[in-house]
């Protein structure tokens, strides 16, 4: 996947035009898709924080590659690069990094989480 | 687990945004199919079944490996899209269980994952994927490889139903074929004694497929019987009644009127001319014997067939063989009569081919020398465990259940 900015899009957190026809331009499905991320998202960071305050490999990759799985699905790139390097580092289980990893994504996720909402507020640039 | 259709989702032919000719072709093909979705990360599996449910597919969603398990035992879909990392069960543990499970065994399982390494392709592959699809695929590529999933479910489920329907009709052939086996064995005669002095044993084997044996005995007066087995060529029903018509003819009173003679040259020159080969070249092969007990003489005539022997009291064996055709290859053929002084205690033994052309599960025959030796090794038994224990030695030979041409054997024992 590119990183860089989508001409479609002007948001630099996610690529809305990008996401929206992964499914189609559904709207309607994109909001059941933000509104399943609102909830599970932030559980899902929790868990992946734990396993790496834990130093727990295999639970980092497991809850990164959840974690990635979802962000996949809003095209956001930089989320998505960090989710990606938590699961690579916890799948080799070479956790040195994975804290300042962990907290430049929580960072990312916060703003993923916000510019979702915001664009669902405006419907989505409709 | 939530089951069923994604109802909010329009489908894209009513969004009129099937633009696409794949997608024209997916919407107008898919309402009769079902997908299965099997993916713990909610957002992921949603995305997917909008999609899919766009498309016209039947979408079953299933949020772990176990509740997925249980909707594909339950529902048969035409297509599983399956998540490689789920807790507990995942992906590659849920391939296991169905290949392991005959029931669901060859469902179409597209494994959707970010691994793109040769190495876990291949593994994957190895543990039963079908296919594989990136989470990052696009709809086009998404649909191409669901529609080449489900052509192949499609193949092999109709495959699975032809295969049914040849084991349906195998079954029914083969209830027929053992009731005509059934039939055949009706028509063989009593064991015990012939005529004072000599008594019977037999044994029959039908083949799974039906053969062409038939033996039986002419009681000709008090002082003489005849005996005879024959072999029509073919497996089946049609083999196993041209055995029964000839058996006909074979009667005493048929024989009396029709040859005037129970002389076993004189018998099979008549049944040659009167049963000549079949349009598709089907023939008979026979051994027609003689014992006339006032001379102590057995006369007997062959045509192709080579499976009779005495067996004298010292063990010595002498097959009665004469170089014959077949019934039926020359209607002007004329059958000769041997004649082999008896002695006491000698035992005949009349047999089909099927006894000692018994292949081993390499393919070697077991043939005339190893059924001569097992015959010796059972000395003087009873006629009746001879012939069971000869038998049990083939079978053992063979290897399998079932021989793979009938057997049929007759053992006399001349205690005149």
């Amino acid at each position: 996947m590119s990183t860089g900015g989508s001409p479609l899009s002007m948001n630099p957190v996610f690529r809305l035009d990008e996401a929206l026809s992964r499914v189609d331009h559904d709207r309607d499905i994109f909001i059941t898709m933000v509104e399943l991320f609102s909830e599970h998202g932030p559980k899902d960071f929790a868990v992946l924080k734990a396993a790496v305050q834990a130093g727990n490999p295999s639970a980092v990759a497991q809850s990164a590659h959840r974690l990635k799985g979802a962000v996949m699905q809003f095209c956001a790139s930089a989320t998505f690069a960090s989710a990606k390097k938590l699961e690579d580092i916890g799948r080799a289980g070479q956790l040195t990094d994975a804290e300042s990893i962990c907290a430049q994504l929580e960072t990312e996720l916060a703003d993923l989480l916000d510019a979702l909402q915001q664009a669902r507020d405006t419907g989505f640039g409709a | 687990m939530q089951k069923g259709k994604t109802s909010s989702v329009k489908s894209a032919t009513e969004s009129h945004e099937c633009r696409l000719p794949l997608l024209k072709t997916c919407c107008s093909w898919a309402a009769s199919h079902t997908v299965l979705i099997v993916d713990d990360e909610p957002v992921t599996r949603t995305a997917m079944v909008a999609r899919l449910t766009r498309l016209g597919y039947r979408v079953l969603q299933a949020s772990d490996g176990k509740s997925g398990l249980e909707l594909l035992r339950r529902e048969r879909p035409d297509l599983t899209i399956l998540d490689w990392m789920m807790p507990e069960l995942d992906g590659l543990a849920f391939c296991d269980e169905v290949r392991r499970d005959p029931n669901i065994l060859s469902s179409q399982i597209l494994m959707m994952t970010r691994y793109d390494q040769p190495e876990q392709i291949a593994e994957g592959l190895a543990r039963g994927a079908d296919d594989f699809l990136s989470k990052a695929a696009t709809s086009y590529e998404i649909i191409a490889r669901v529609q080449a999933g489900i052509r192949t479910a499609m193949l092999i489920r109709r495959l699975e139903q032809v295969t049914e329907q040849i084991r349906r009709k195998q079954d029914l052939l083969e209830r027929e074929l053992q009731s005509a086996a059934r039939y055949v064995e009706s028509l063989l005669p009593a064991p015990g004694t012939l005529l004072p002095g000599i008594e019977m044993a037999h044994a029959y084997r039908p083949a799974l497929t039906l053969g062409g044996d038939l033996f039986n005995v002419v009681r000709w007066d008090d002082h003489s019987l005849g005996l005879y087995l024959l072999d029509a060529s073919g497996h089946g029903v049609s083999p196993a009644l041209r055995s029964a018509s000839f058996s006909t003819f074979l009667r005493e009173d048929s024989l009396l009127n029709q040859v005037g003679s129970s002389d076993p040259g004189a018998i099979l020159t008549e049944a040659n001319r009167q049963f000549p080969l079949t349009e598709d070249g089907n023939y008979f092969t026979i051994i027609f014997v003689l014992l006339d007990i006032r001379s102590r003489t057995l006369f007997y005539a062959t045509a192709g067939h080579h499976g009779a022997f005495l067996q004298r009291l010292s063990g010595e064996i002498i097959w009665l063989s004469q170089r014959s055709l077949p019934l039926g290859f020359d209607p002007t053929n004329v059958y000769q009569t041997a004649a082999v002084p008896l002695m006491k205690g000698d035992r005949l033994y009349v047999l089909s081919d099927g006894l000692y052309e018994i292949p081993s599960p390499d393919g070697e025959l077991w043939g005339q020398p190893r059924l001569e030796a097992t015959m010796r090794e059972e000395g003087r038994r009873p006629v009746a465990e001879v012939l069971s224990h000869t038998i049990d030695a083939a079978a053992r030979w063979h290897g399998q259940e079932h021989f793979p041409d009938d057997v049929a054997v007759m053992g006399i024992e001349l205690g005149i």
